[in-house]
């Protein structure tokens, strides 16, 4: 990709890009400074996304190997983050596509979402019938939370992780999933839908959402998404 | 008056919905947000979906975010360092191969050069032998032809076909 002159002035006043510009020119101190930085953001989308620490752990160290095996190339030509998040959906799309052809036999169905033991699995062991009357407390709801986040989309959990954690704008979105800024709007759009439909009932009243609900996304998987993403 | 927002998502409702969204991701500007104030203050529904959506958005603060592992910056800088090392080792490595290809490019180069610049030059430059050759015949007999003086003598001569080889034999 070219990068203008402009451009790279413009975002040579990211601290990240100049920390970025310094490990170009072969700072060590520069590159740990980064690696300190962003290990824990990076780690934690990571783990959301691909649903255990260590996996997310190795795929962070192999996003920070990228990050310096480019570093020569490297032209200031968006903020930091964003180019890292690029990185980071790459890395993170190859690995569950690589997982996807090997699955792995020592999980059966039900404990192999991607965070993990189905939440939903644990709560209904836990959980009574008279389940709506009862008080919600912390642990379960992160549960039903990462349940809820659980049945997105692995695109629609990565726009979700962006916005929501990483505070992302939808054009920088759009720049680190490498898709045009309404694709990301519609996909946000159907994302939080979806967890409005996972989460309210259960907010409302406690009751369990659905465990095998359809939700909205099946338009993406259908085609309504690259539809989307050619907007 | 706008019509009010159907339940079904799968429905044509998704524009409205994705302006909802990005009302409350601050995505719209100001003509566009004001468009979503004022369709949430006459529809219950709309605003109904408003608040469900930031509530729920809300409610991904649960989700834990431990700190990364304690060794992970050491592991992390080792592997760079490691790959780093690997990658020198490999130019280095590399290094005498490439140099011998460079080598062996230029070597080529000017061989091409040379051939090109010989066949160039005797294309334009005349050869002085070649005219030397082209009058062979005559030097070879000009002392015979220094003795006659005209050269409608030797036509002549020529239209009786005495310089013929059978003539030059004497037969």
């Amino acid at each position: 990709m070219t990068v203008s002159e402009s451009s790279a002035r413009r975002y040579a006043l990211d601290p990240d890009v100049r920390l970025m510009l310094e490990v170009r020119d072969g700072s060590a101190t520069a590159f740990e400074e980064l690696v300190v930085r962003y290990q824990v953001r990076l780690v934690r989308v990571l783990e959301h996304l691909v649903g255990r620490r260590e996996w997310a752990e190795d795929l962070a160290q192999e996003v920070f190997l990228r990050v310096y095996r480019s570093r020569q190339q490297y032209v200031p030509g968006a903020k930091f983050i964003t180019w890292l998040f690029t990185i980071a959906n790459n890395v993170a799309i190859n690995a569950l596509r690589d997982r996807s052809r090997r699955p792995e036999t020592t999980l059966t169905g039900s404990e192999s979402g991607p965070l993990g033991i189905r939440p939903m699995d644990r709560l209904a062991q836990a959980t009574s019938s008279a389940m709506p009357a009862r008080q919600i407390d912390k642990a379960e709801l992160r549960d039903i939370v990462r349940m809820a986040m659980d049945s997105l989309s692995e695109r629609q959990r990565m726009a979700v992780l962006l916005n929501k954690f990483e505070g992302m704008s939808y054009a920088d979105i759009a720049h680190a999933m490498e898709l045009s800024t309404q694709a990301v709007k519609s996909l946000l759009s159907r994302a939080r839908e979806n967890l409005r439909q996972m989460l309210e009932p259960y907010f409302e009243d406690g009751s369990l959402p659905l465990a095998n609900k359809e939700l909205s996304d099946s338009a993406v998987h259908s085609g309504g998404f690259s539809a989307a993403s050619e907007t | 008056m706008m019509e009010p927002i159907p339940q079904n998502p799968h429905n044509d409702d998704a524009p409205l919905r994705e302006e909802l969204v990005a009302y409350l991701d601050g995505e719209l500007d100001v003509k566009q947000s004001r468009k979503v104030e004022e369709r949430a203050a006459i529809d219950p529904q709309a605003r109904r979906i408003l608040e469900e959506f930031d509530r729920t958005w809300h409610l991904l603060d649960e989700l834990e975010t431990p700190p990364a592992s304690d060794d992970f910056t050491r592991t992390t800088l080792e592997m760079v360092a490691l790959a780093a090392g690997d990658d020198a080792a490999k130019i280095k490595a590399e290094t005498p191969r490439r140099r011998w290809r460079a080598r062996s490019w230029t070597l080529a180069g000017v061989a091409a050069a040379c051939a090109a610049g010989f066949f160039l030059v005797a294309s334009l430059v005349p050869d002085p032998n070649a005219q030397l050759l082209q009058d062979l015949p005559i030097l070879e007999n000009y002392d015979q032809y220094r003795e006659i003086d005209s050269i409608d003598f030797l036509r002549t001569l020529n239209d009786h076909n005495l310089f013929t080889k059978d003539a030059d034999d004497g037969r």
